[in-house]
């Protein structure tokens, strides 16, 4: 490993970077820490903030890096923080015979461009790495007054935004009914405007989450067929009158002020005594990507649970910034690993974060779903029943295939039942699925359509996402 | 949700799309639910109460005539395994075109493997693919509930048992091993077939071509499709027969194509005979030249100048007109006989050179040792290596480290230097060289141009990290 830290100080853009980075040399921040030296490469898996965890890799001979964080500074602090490392516990990177698939991807794709490897500047444009690790070590001893001066200005900031979040509330309420009166064929027809406005008023109200929810409704509305959107309007909004009902009564509630305004931050999570922890084998069965009215990019991994005998789903979810540009997967649909997860308290445990990942695996079943069970949707009527106001619901559908109806859309309906239920499927499919006998299928299902994740078939596993 | 419930949510619905006040047309049962209440509040709890109901109790209603497209058939190779297939789609992708993905398809098949159909499947129009994918060719043409793949030998009795493509696969193996048996079933059922089907029918008929396919190849003078006619008359020039008579009307093509060519003499001892193309006036003259070489044949043109189809290959100039060079080329491949395809390949490319490179036109028509014999004069010579993406109709994972020895330097010098131009040609050349090796040529390639400075996951090596795979594989699975 060719670091010093002379190098790392020359390489970071600024102090706050070498700060930042120094925070995240701790060992228990990367699951994973690698390096192949005859390619003069060292890559780390590195658990920021968000769900997904981030993939750095360092080319030791030229400096090069690259991380699937949305910073824009460049190097991130992630990149320095493995750099960091390799100069001073070198002996954190297991050697590894062969590169991932991601750090391929990444060497495939980049051009060498870039001079040869950054000199020690003297001096270092005023960076530090002393004083950016003096930083991070300096704990600041607070006295007991000003301890009591912070909690009671986070009170009264929790209590005016629990005001205001009444009153963003009270406001809804009323542009719902002001959409009844005024009719919902209207409102679907101008959907895009109406819910602009409430959803700006909503953010103004520190109602972030409800507002990011509903500016989402048009979107939903439209990629159903015309006949469909009323009654996906009143599905809509008679969540939104659901929530805002169940919020005004336990406020406090983690999984609604989720909902509603902001969420919780990681650490919250890992503290909360309420927070489901599972320690099993995961499979990555699929990812969404999507770019949303507000300018933020939703980024769901969906995980099933290898080791449970009745389906049991996780979501790890991040948002970024559209403006940040594409991001890499931190996953690939149909890895397997073993990892422990910690849920987001809720009533049904869906959204959760990676607490500690032991290493890939290969082998694993999928849970055995039961084709008896006369109502492929079980799962999701348990799931409306304990928390109405979801939307979304995974579930893992029995035998079936995908049929195609007159007007070319396609539809999934379990096996030997052809006039049994059928369930129609969000996007056209590869016109291949419609000659694969599919022995199990996950999907979500939004109350009106199924988003394909995976399946296994006579042709073995498949992605769908 | 009872009946008077499911009234009571249609009137409410309807209500609410037209905009209003819903409360007294809702069920009684939710009417208690929601009152107590404010007006507003009242039709809010009673939308969440619909909402409810529409999300638990109604499903979207299935029309009853969902299609079921029959199962993808199970072909005969077992499927790519699941460890390989990241290779095969990094693979898939990175081929520019149709040719490119074919090689892929090819290389795997010609390891006893096919791909996963969700990371390739053949079109249903495709007859260029391995012959293993023909069930799916038949599934993709979507003959759906007519037939049953038949496992029966191909007869007329059976005929419409078999879809097109496994029927195309069957007719062709029989016309390898009784080309004659083929022929009486092409002539039986053929003419019942439409145009397009009697077409590709009768291109079997290339398969083990012969002098008893005579008779009814004139017999086919009569056909109602042009194409069909043109085919036999192609058929029937390869077989030594002039062309059956021209449209009526217009110039002989044969006399005006001669008239393109000067006949002369050369050598001072030994007088032979040669022809040159006469350099076109004019674009016009140059595209009505090469029309006039597609749909002539060259014992026609061969006869016009009063000697046989070697002679005439003999004393053809080339390098004297490239354009025309090709033309001819394509000429002989299309309508020559064995004898005479034979003879261009083997006089030119013991000539070597770059005349050599108008073989690479006959590639379909030559056995796999003169097809060998071209690609490694082509491996040896640096100058001609970028004519290699012209290859069509090679066998895949033959070529060994010692036909590689003369290109290596410059694949090496390419791939390490600044010239974008030269590093475009190796990659291109690294893709063909992934198709063409064997896996242990294969696997040293790969290492040669990572020491040589490519990074070890350079798309352009993906056909090669496949075809390496694809040898650890077979090893292992022998073992």
């Amino acid at each position: 490993m060719e670091f010093d830290l002379k190098t790392i100080e020359a390489l970071a853009p600024d102090q706050a970077s070498l700060s930042a980075a120094s925070k995240l040399t701790k060992r228990s921040n990367w699951p994973r820490l690698e390096k192949n030296e005859a390619l003069a490469l060292m890559w780390g898996e590195c658990q920021g903030s968000g769900s997904n965890p981030y993939r750095v890799v360092v080319d030791t001979g030229d400096h090069g890096y690259k991380c699937t964080c949305p910073s824009r500074k460049f190097p991130c602090k992630h990149s320095l923080a493995l750099m960091w490392i390799a100069a001073t516990v070198p002996t954190s990177f297991t050697p590894a015979d062969s590169t991932p698939e991601w750090v391929n991807d990444w060497l495939g794709r980049r051009r060498k461009t870039t001079p040869p490897p950054t000199q020690p500047a003297s001096g270092a444009g005023g960076k530090s790495i002393g004083e950016a690790a003096r930083s991070d070590e300096s704990t600041e001893v607070e006295d007991a007054a000003a301890v009591e001066r912070r909690e009671s200005a986070q009170r009264k900031r929790a209590e005016e935004t629990r005001s205001s979040v009444s009153a963003a509330l009270d406001e809804m309420d009323q542009w719902i009914s002001d959409q009844l009166r005024l009719g919902l064929a209207g409102f679907v027809e101008n959907s895009s405007d109406r819910c602009r406005r409430i959803a700006a008023r909503l953010v103004d109200m520190k109602a972030t989450a409800l507002a990011g929810r509903i500016d989402e409704i048009p979107s939903r509305l439209m990629s159903l067929r015309k006949e469909e959107r009323p009654d996906a309007a009143i599905r809509e909004l008679g969540k939104l009158v659901v929530l805002a009902k169940a919020w005004r009564a336990a406020p406090d509630d983690p999984e609604l002020k989720r909902l509603v305004s902001t969420s919780e931050t990681r650490d919250q999570v890992l503290a909360s005594p309420h927070a489901v922890q599972v320690e099993s084998t995961w499979e990555v069965l699929g990812e969404k990507i999507e770019t949303r009215r507000d300018g933020l990019v939703s980024h769901s991994t969906w995980l099933l649970d290898l080791r449970s005998a009745a389906p049991r789903f996780a979501l790890l979810l991040d948002y970024f910034p559209a403006s940040a540009g594409r991001r890499s997967n931190a996953f690939t649909p149909g890895d397997r690993f073993d990892a422990r997860l910690i849920f987001y308290p809720s009533r049904q445990p869906l959204r959760a974060l990676v607490m500690d990942r032991r290493g890939d695996v290969s082998s694993g079943e999928w849970p055995a779903v039961a084709s008896s069970e006369p109502d492929p949707l079980t799962t999701h009527l348990a799931c409306q029943d304990a928390a109405p106001w979801l939307t979304d619901c995974p579930v893992m559908l029995p035998q079936g295939a995908i049929l195609l109806d007159d007007r070319g859309a396609p539809w999934w309906q379990a096996a030997g039942d052809p006039n049994g239920i059928a369930l129609p499927i969000n996007e056209a499919v590869s016109p291949t699925l419609l000659g694969i006998d599919l022995a199990a299928t996950a999907a979500l299902w939004n109350g009106s359509r199924l988003d394909l994740l995976a399946a296994q078939s006579n042709f073995g596993r498949l992605d769908l996402s | 949700m009872n009946e008077l419930e499911q009234i009571g949510l249609a009137t409410m619905r309807d209500c609410w799309i037209t905009g209003g006040a819903s409360f007294d047309l809702a069920p009684a049962a939710w009417r208690e639910i929601g009152g107590g209440s404010d007006a507003d509040e009242k039709e809010r709890r009673l939308l969440a109460i619909a909402a409810q109901a529409l999300e638990i109790a109604l499903r979207p209603a299935a029309p009853s005539t969902l299609k079921r497209r029959p199962p993808l058939p199970k072909l005969a190779f077992p499927m790519l395994p699941d460890r390989l297939r990241p290779l095969a789609r990094a693979a898939l992708k990175q081929a520019a075109d149709t040719r490119g993905k074919a090689r892929v398809v090819t290389l795997v098949a010609s390891r006893g493997l096919v791909l996963h159909p969700m990371d390739w499947m053949p079109s249903a129009s495709d007859q260029d693919s391995p012959d293993v994918y023909a069930p799916w060719v038949d599934w993709q043409a979507g003959v759906e509930g007519q037939s049953h793949i038949s496992q029966d030998r191909l007869a007329a009795q059976n005929w419409d048992d078999f879809y097109p493509a496994a029927r195309r696969t069957a007719l062709a193996e029989m016309r390898r091993r009784e080309p004659a048996s083929a022929r009486r079933l092409i002539e039986a059922k053929g003419s019942d077939e439409p145009a397009e089907i009697r077409l590709a029918l009768i291109q079997l008929m290339h398969f083990g071509l012969g002098p008893d396919d005579v008779p009814f190849l004139k017999g086919l003078a009569a056909d109602r499709s042009g194409k069909v006619r043109e085919l036999a008359g192609r058929l029937l020039a390869r077989l030594g027969q002039h062309g059956l008579p021209g449209e009526a009307g217009g110039e002989d093509p044969v006399t005006e194509l001669a008239a393109f060519i000067s006949a002369g003499k050369s050598g001072f001892i030994r007088r032979r005979t040669t022809y040159t193309p006469v350099k076109p006036k004019s674009p016009a003259q140059d595209r009505r030249r090469a029309e006039l070489f597609g749909t002539c044949n060259l014992v026609d043109l061969a006869v016009r100048f009063g000697v046989g189809e070697t002679e005439f290959i003999a004393g053809w100039q080339f390098g004297a007109d490239s354009n025309a060079d090709i033309s001819f080329a394509r000429m002989v491949a299309a309508s020559g006989s064995d004898a005479a395809v034979k003879h261009m390949a083997d006089t030119l490319v013991a000539e070597g050179g770059r005349p050599a490179l108008f073989v690479l036109h006959l590639m379909p028509r030559l056995d796999i040792r003169r097809k060998q014999a071209l690609i490694r004069l082509i491996l040896k010579d640096v100058t001609y290596l970028a004519s290699l993406n012209l290859l069509e109709a090679a066998e895949a994972g033959w070529v060994e480290w010692g036909d590689v020895g003369q290109v290596l330097q410059a694949l090496r010098s390419a791939v390490g230097g600044s010239d974008d131009g030269a590093k475009r040609t190796a990659h291109n050349l690294l893709e063909m060289l992934g198709f063409l090796a064997t896996s242990a040529t294969a696997t040293r390639l790969i290492d040669e141009m990572v020491a040589a400075g490519m990074p070890p996951a350079a798309p352009s090596l993906g056909l090669l990290r496949l075809n390496a795979a694809l040898g650890e594989y077979q090893s292992e699975s022998r073992k």
